[in-house]
């Protein structure tokens, strides 16, 4: 009965990183928590994960910069310009 | 093309390149690429400017025309068919799936996550460890947030599963994660 609920630590970082996007069966829920009763590595990697993912998401917020408006729109209309001919 | 639909082109290019931007660079955070697809819409949009009926607003086809690239973009970027390579998760686990001793993860001491995010030497770090990753597989960690998508609607776009994506993100993230730790506790 144990060996199905034991996890490799291979394994566990999978389940942990698919959790961020994907609902765990019950199962890999109990295999996983398991996991983490018996291997801090693991329980410190997901900590890292969760601290990695919430640096992401403020790393991408912080993409909106403004530039040359006036360049872009000029080469845009050179373009269309050109494939006019 | 008649002079009229230049004229409505030049002025849609005049009122909304700069949103039409904003929205690709925050889509795909890299700004050459996002001109690019701002003038592929444009250009599109000169092309198929007769099937264009007015029926919703200029914007919004232009709009539209953009998120098709976008797609498109990610589309081509994820789907290169590169191998998942088992020899980058062999620098971190065992043959039997166990981490390598040296490169179990640490308990990050004294860390306050809050204040390390706040951190800019963190951000930094964080940065130059997503830059190192292989392209696909920092656009794979970084899609949720770009597109705002949860899992199943991002592999459904890509056209993969959502195995050969969670491996991919799995992937990154342990490289990730290592990169982080030996940069930011190596002082």
């Amino acid at each position: 009965m144990m060996h199905i609920l034991l996890l490799s630590c291979l394994k566990a970082t999978e389940l942990i990183e698919k959790r961020f996007y994907f609902k765990l069966s019950f199962k890999e829920r109990l295999q996983l928590k398991l996991h983490k009763t018996m291997c801090d590595a693991c329980t410190n990697y997901e900590k890292h994960s969760r601290i990695i993912e919430k640096g992401i998401e403020i790393y991408q917020k912080k993409q909106h910069n403004e530039m040359d408006m006036t360049l872009l729109k000029s080469q845009i209309n050179l373009r269309l310009h050109n494939t006019e001919n | 093309m008649n002079q009229n639909i230049t004229t409505d082109l030049s002025k849609w290019v005049e009122e909304y390149t700069s949103d039409l931007y904003r929205w690709a660079l925050y889509k795909i955070s890299d700004s050459e690429q996002a001109k690019d697809l701002v003038q592929d819409t444009f250009l599109a949009a000169a092309e198929k400017i007769g099937s264009f009926k007015g029926e919703s607003s200029p914007k919004t086809w232009l709009f539209s025309i953009l998120n098709h690239k976008i797609t498109d973009h990610y589309r081509k970027k994820v789907s290169q068919p590169t191998p998942l390579e088992d020899k980058s998760m062999a620098r971190f686990f065992e043959k039997d799936g166990d981490w390598h001793e040296s490169n179990k993860p640490k308990n990050w001491q004294d860390v306050d996550d809050n204040n390390l995010l706040d951190d800019g030497e963190f951000q930094a770090i964080l940065k130059k460890c997503l830059d190192a990753l292989p392209e696909k597989w920092s656009t794979s960690v970084r899609l949720k947030y770009l597109t705002e998508k949860n899992g199943e609607e991002i592999c459904q776009e890509l056209g993969i599963t959502t195995s050969n994506f969670w491996q991919i993100v799995h992937r990154a993230k342990v490289q990730l994660r290592d990169c982080i730790e030996i940069n930011w506790f190596k002082s």
